[in-house]
């Protein structure tokens, strides 16, 4: 706490020092110097090459820790009055960050962005027609799968998730050591892509009041799939990316990973000698012929509501999350642009280092971001629902219980918050 | 005549100087003290009490409506102590509590008597070498472990592999109390080994050799001798355990990410810090930090009481 308001004190003299002296000269406006919370690699060169370009506004980066962490402590901050000028924040949190005060209206400030990025990745930071953040990356859900080991098993790669389901039996079958997939049930993030992708609706926000439906039908048959799988022993059901998984993953016993589009560079991180097995194909669908899927993970570019340069601000957003140098430099540190631009730059490029040996990693890459959902489906209570879901998820597989009543214990504490919090909440 | 008066009065004056002197002396020697008190003690915890009683609520209507902190009253005692996992978590508090407590304290002592004989051989390195655990930073230690208990990394699942035989899974089921127990049963002994150790040291002599010459040997030493002469700093480690196990949070917190079994509410200390950074409900962490704190303060005073008679009622007679 000590430190940030040091930070902000460090920050915010530049500023008074210019003002004072363009007052004194009476000769136009300093610089303008922003403060920008953002975690990551990508940031840091986003933000330099910004600098170089515009010397009349200047930005300067905190990496202020992860999607989660940022978010808690850019609440505390703005609550104190010393927030930074903008933040990067995950798009699940953001509606959490609205109804905060953290997250500024920005409409003014940015039009014409819009025709910028597709439909549905711009609603993932636009609520009831207002803006409140530049999209930066994105992250549909996608099959990333260890391409080598399907091929040695002799195994087709599954579309739909009933093909899914029968892929899974085979590879019990062919290698009783190795399973398809995992059903991780810490992953809030995941399984919300899964039920939006099978037309689940967790939160709606269009109305006057909030409809919340986190244990409907849709939910319930993704559950009652995944469930089934556990069951039958056909996927394993634990954490990953805990030892114990990433020991199974370079060992060839966990075949694919259904994620967002960012899962490539995290199997990267943990089998990195792998390099040349794994490919990325579109998620399996419920209805054979569809494409939709789902966001899991992305980030925009927000505003805050104590900075004093929102247009300034806005335009640095802008820049990073749509400029042709900007996206390149995202495409070089592995992030999936969200901008439509982005998206085509990296096209023409080579696949990535991991993934060498998929010549058309980003033919398939911009065909799967072409059929993401339209809608976000995001509350402001998510880091509610998320903590619950974890426990309630971790706690029914241990138990050997029905997924689906977990939905139901998730649903019922995500409702109780919204209510305690003073929303009217319809729907159960 | 008149100087007795004036003799007096300045013997009066002088003395008010002096006691003026004398009482502002100490209260500058403790003004370092009862400023850092205030601040880092005092204010936070006023401050944390101010928060108890206060939330967030919904200001204007609609979707987007913008919360504002509000007083509410006691709303957030009464969720905590009404909330099943809150109580649960000091369910699982006792379980481990069972198993860490009585194996720490009961080792530490054998330790220290073991080490307390007189002729035992390579004491000083015994004595670093069950210390050292104590040095190792309690996550480090929790991710040593927790490499060590999942069946993928155990050795002892690659060796039980070799032989043909199953491999274990530490971390589920039954097992897991006794194995976050054992984390801090590895780093608890050295510590509370060295306060009991350094106890008996205290020792004198001429006890022992007394009871030498009455024909006690070491076995009737230390349990008639050792053990109530070394029972205040049995009561005094014991104190530190039964806090340390009400503060349980960096063992679990560790391997939580190996184990479907460990919530993020799995004790008191993680829910409490699951709702003021994972759920921004810093009002209800407060008031739960605060019951947990009370909680504490009364489970350490009892103690004292129940204890006080065996261990310093010598003192009181003497």
């Amino acid at each position: 706490m000590k430190r940030r308001t040091l930070l902000a004190a460090l920050a915010g003299a530049p500023i008074a020092s210019a003002s004072l002296a363009a007052c004194g000269t009476g000769t136009g406006e300093g610089p303008v110097t922003l403060e920008f919370w953002g975690w990551g690699a990508t940031q840091k060169p986003l933000v330099e090459a910004w600098n170089a370009a515009h010397p009349e506004i200047q930005v300067v980066h905190t990496d202020a820790g992860g999607g989660d962490d940022s978010a808690a402590k850019l609440i505390t901050t703005t609550r104190a009055g010393n927030s930074p000028d903008l933040a990067l924040v995950e798009y699940p949190t953001l509606p959490s960050l609205i109804v905060a005060g953290v997250a500024a209206d920005i409409s003014d400030h940015v039009a014409g962005v819009e025709a910028e990025y597709g439909q549905g990745i711009w609603n993932q930071a636009t609520f009831g027609g207002q803006t409140y953040g530049i999209p930066q990356d994105a992250g549909p859900q996608c099959f990333t799968y260890n391409r080598a080991r399907l091929d040695e098993l002799g195994i087709d790669l599954p579309s739909t998730w009933t093909e899914f389901a029968d892929a899974a039996e085979q590879v019990k079958d062919a290698d009783p050591t190795t399973r398809l997939a995992t059903f991780a049930p810490a992953e809030f993030g995941a399984f919300a892509g899964l039920a939006q992708q099978s037309g689940a609706t967790w939160w709606d926000g269009s109305g006057i009041s909030w409809d919340v439906d986190i244990a409907g039908a849709e939910s319930v048959a993704v559950a009652e799939f995944w469930g089934d799988l556990v069951d039958r022993d056909l996927v394993t059901a634990e954490p990953i990316l805990t030892p114990e998984w990433n020991s199974k993953l370079i060992k060839g016993q966990v075949l694919s990973f259904p994620a967002g589009m960012w899962a490539p560079g995290v199997i990267a991180g943990v089998a990195a000698d792998m390099a040349g097995d794994w490919a990325i194909a579109p998620l399996p669908q419920w209805t054979p012929g569809d494409a939709d899927v789902a966001f899991q993970g992305g980030s925009a570019v927000v505003v805050t509501t104590d900075c004093e340069h929102p247009a300034e601000a806005a335009a640095f957003a802008t820049w990073i999350g749509t400029a042709e140098e900007a996206c390149r430099i995202q495409i070089r540190e592995g992030n999936y642009p969200a901008a439509t631009v982005g998206q085509e730059i990296a096209l023409e490029g080579d696949p990535p280092d991991f993934m060498t040996d998929q010549e058309d990693y980003w033919e398939i890459a911009a065909q799967i971001a072409a059929s993401t959902l339209p809608e976000s489906t995001w509350g402001p209570n998510v880091n509610v629902a998320s903590t619950a879901f974890e426990d309630a998820m971790s706690a029914a597989v241990t138990a050997g219980a029905p997924l689906t009543d977990a939905l139901e214990t998730v649903q019922e504490a995500v409702v109780a918050d919204m209510q305690d919090d003073g929303y009217e909440v319809t729907g159960r | 005549m008149s100087t007795l008066p004036t003799a007096a009065r300045s013997r009066r004056a002088t003395s008010g100087r002096a006691s003026s002197r004398r009482w502002l002396a100490p209260h500058l020697f403790l003004l370092p003290a009862g400023l850092l008190f205030l601040a880092f003690l005092a204010i936070p915890i006023v401050y944390a009490l101010y928060l108890s009683v206060r939330g967030m609520r919904i200001e204007d209507v609609g979707p987007f409506g913008l919360q504002t902190e509000t007083w509410v009253g006691l709303t957030n005692y009464l969720q905590a102590i009404t909330d099943a996992e809150f109580l649960a978590g000091f369910g699982r508090l006792l379980v481990y509590g069972v198993i860490a407590v009585p194996l720490t304290l009961g080792g530490a002592l054998l330790f220290a008597l073991l080490l307390d004989l007189p002729r035992v051989r390579a004491a000083q390195f015994s004595r670093t070498a069950i210390f050292i655990p104590y040095a190792v930073p309690g996550v480090i230690a929790s991710l040593l472990w927790g490499f060590l208990c999942l069946p993928s990394t155990s050795p002892l699942n690659w060796i039980l592999e070799q032989l043909g035989l199953d491999g274990v899974s530490v971390l589920t089921g039954g097992t897991l109390y006794p194995a976050i127990a054992n984390i801090a049963i590895w780093s608890g002994i050295g510590f509370n080994m060295i306060i009991i150790y350094t106890s008996l040291r205290g020792i004198p002599d001429e006890i022992y050799e007394a009871a030498r010459l009455d024909g006690a040997g070491e076995r009737t030493i230390a349990w008639r001798i050792k053990i109530p002469l070394v029972a205040p700093a049995l009561v005094l480690t014991g104190l530190f355990s039964l806090i340390g196990t009400l503060q349980l949070y960096g063992e679990p917190t560790t391997l939580r990410p190996m184990t479907t079994e460990i919530s993020q509410t799995w004790v008191p200390l993680m829910k409490i810090y699951r709702d003021a950074f994972a759920r921004d409900d810093i009002w209800l962490a407060s008031a739960s930090s605060v019951l947990l704190a009370v909680g504490t303060l009364i489970l350490s005073v009892i103690l004292l009481r129940a204890t006080q008679r065996s261990a310093f009622g010598g003192d009181d007679r003497a």
